[in-house]
């Protein structure tokens, strides 16, 4: 079963107009039961090629393919969403209802037969711990509140697939671990998950595969793990100084300076501990190197809005 | 598991029943006003000028007058509801978007919601009925058939208010649309006087008009005449919806899924 695909994304593009190309001729396939990670700076084409999934943006037809669960988006849009759960990037909850009622219209748009529907309902606000708030309007819950209520919402049909955009973003670190734990359980429970996310603690603690994507295109793919140990050093030595061309060094270590740091890494700690020696407690800090470390040297340190 | 989502009919109705519930949710704003419009309006204008008038159609004016009210507020709700409601739900809410993301297309949703629209609309001429019942001016037994043109005059203005609104990218050009169609409409379309007084090159456009035709249909209803005129505005009643509800479905879709 672990190694069957779930979603198998074939060359496929996204051209807004012929100047902005949202997404260019990206694959990637994500195995049953596993979560896969999109990351990349904003406007990368992440939330573009999540939409393309269940076809609420149209790819580009000249080339390429999707396939969920063996199904074309384009042409079984219903029968994907049938059992896709999507948590999109913005929230979109029905203003205009309750708490109870948003699941339970949501729920009459899959079919489901009002009594399963209740008892669902029920489950869904305990397991998001949103369970005293059934009567209250979308208006009256927090920012963590409304993205536990949209997953549930997600969670309605048992679905075989969930598409996370951004689940976490603006939440607290309490949500965001509530938000881990959950999908973690989902995912012991078989279900496939496509997630996007700017938080790189996100995609190490509950991604099994990772895609970094910039300017539409694929950088790198892999374990997060592996991501770590085959791009970049295993330890950064980080200098608080914006004049760290005036500091002279001739050995190993790779070095790079940003704005206000100067940063050196190296797979020998002992050869940056020697740089740090040089400089007072406080000015610097030594640490293993991370997945954001990566991703900032495949994608860059400019801003790319 | 190709057909395991449901079909076309129930989809349909979980998103009428979705508006249905909305509706519902706020019972006492929004299902009283459809009792006062058509009072304010016989008040307003029938005791105050209905007097000094004469019949009209072999009728007193206030009866006349009275036929004619019942689906203005079907027309005006329907308006209302798919432009700015239709907007807010997509531009500020988002709530399509949310929906869709369920197993409903875009299309089933604005069709959904045009059935909804003109359920409302049978609704409020049912309001406006049992105000007229209660002053005696429902003439003829026939006369409550009318709940069906409130049907079909507010799907009409449904489809014909999706349609603008698959154009508009700020909420304020709907007052164009209100002040130069809707409004006029009352004046045009033998609502407060027949369309024959009129001057001819005039009343030639009143046949284009929908309510028009909505109106025309309630008085051949309520007089149980029927002529060639009837069936022509049925025909008109039909082909209008058809034609704009296509075209604003399909358009509307465009900014929902691209």
């Amino acid at each position: 079963m672990s190694d069957t695909i779930a979603v198998r994304v074939d060359r496929v593009s996204k051209g807004y107009s012929p100047e902005f190309q949202a997404v260019s001729s990206l694959s990637f396939e994500v195995k049953s039961s596993q979560c896969f990670g999109l990351l990349g700076p904003n406007g990368a084409g992440k939330s573009s090629l999540m939409r393309m999934l269940y076809n609420k943006t149209l790819r580009d037809r000249d080339e390429g393919t999707i396939e969920i669960l063996g199904l074309d988006p384009a042409k079984d849009e219903l029968a994907i969403k049938y059992v896709t759960g999507i948590v999109p990037q913005d929230d979109n909850l029905d203003v205009e209802l309750d708490i109870e009622n948003n699941l339970a219209i949501y729920g009459a748009f899959y079919g489901i037969p009002r009594k399963a529907l209740k008892t669902k309902i029920g489950e869904l606000l305990e397991f998001m711990e949103l369970g005293e708030k059934r009567k209250s309007r979308v208006r009256e819950l927090s920012g963590g509140m409304r993205r536990r209520l949209i997953i549930a919402r997600a969670l309605l049909n048992d679905p075989k697939l969930l598409l996370l955009d951004e689940p976490t973003t603006g939440l607290d670190p309490q949500v965001r671990h509530l938000i881990w734990d959950k999908l973690r359980l989902l995912k012991k429970q078989g279900v496939t998950m496509v997630l996007t996310t700017h938080y790189m603690d996100e995609a190490f603690q509950i991604c099994d595969e990772l895609l970094i994507m910039d300017k539409g295109k694929k950088v790198l793919e892999g374990v997060p793990a592996r991501l770590i140990k085959d791009h970049i050093e295993g330890y950064v030595l980080e200098i608080i100084t914006s004049n760290g061309e005036a500091f002279s060094y001739k050995g190993p270590a790779r070095r790079e300076q940003t704005r206000d740091r100067l940063l050196f890494y190296s797979n020998s700690a002992a050869e940056l501990e020697g740089i740090a020696h040089q400089f007072k407690a406080g000015e610097f800090y030594l640490r293993q190197s991370n997945l954001e470390d990566v991703f900032l040297k495949t994608t860059g340190r400019s801003l790319h809005e | 598991m190709n057909k395991a989502y449901p079909g076309l009919v129930h989809r349909l109705y979980a998103v009428w029943w979705r508006h249905v519930r909305v509706y519902a949710g706020n019972l006492f704003s929004n299902a009283t006003p459809p009792f006062l419009e058509p009072l304010i309006f016989l008040m307003g204008i029938g005791l105050g000028l209905g007097h000094s008038l004469a019949p009209v159609d072999g009728q007193s004016y206030i009866q006349y007058l009275a036929l004619g009210v019942i689906v203005i507020s079907a027309m005006f709700t329907a308006a209302f509801e798919n432009t700015f409601g239709t907007f807010i739900r997509m531009e500020f809410d988002k709530v399509y978007d949310g929906m869709i993301a369920a197993s409903i297309t875009a299309e089933n949703l604005f069709v959904g919601e045009i059935l909804f629209v003109a359920t409302k609309g049978a609704f409020f001429a049912f309001a406006s009925l049992v105000v007229l019942s209660i002053f005696g001016l429902v003439p003829t037994a026939a006369t409550w058939l009318a709940i069906l043109v409130g049907f079909f005059c507010a799907g009409m203005f449904a489809c014909v208010s999706l349609f603008v609104t698959s154009f508009v990218k700020t909420i304020n050009h709907f007052n164009f649309y209100f002040t130069l169609f809707i409004s006029p409409l009352m004046f045009l379309s033998g609502v407060v006087f027949p369309t024959s007084m009129l001057p001819d090159f005039v009343r030639a456009i009143t046949w284009a008009l929908p309510l028009t035709h909505a109106v025309a249909l309630v008085r051949d209803l309520s007089a149980g005449t029927f002529h060639l005129q009837t069936f022509l505005s049925i025909g008109y009643v039909v082909l209008f919806s058809g034609v704009f509800g296509v075209l604003g479905v399909k358009l509307l879709k465009r900014r929902l899924v691209n």
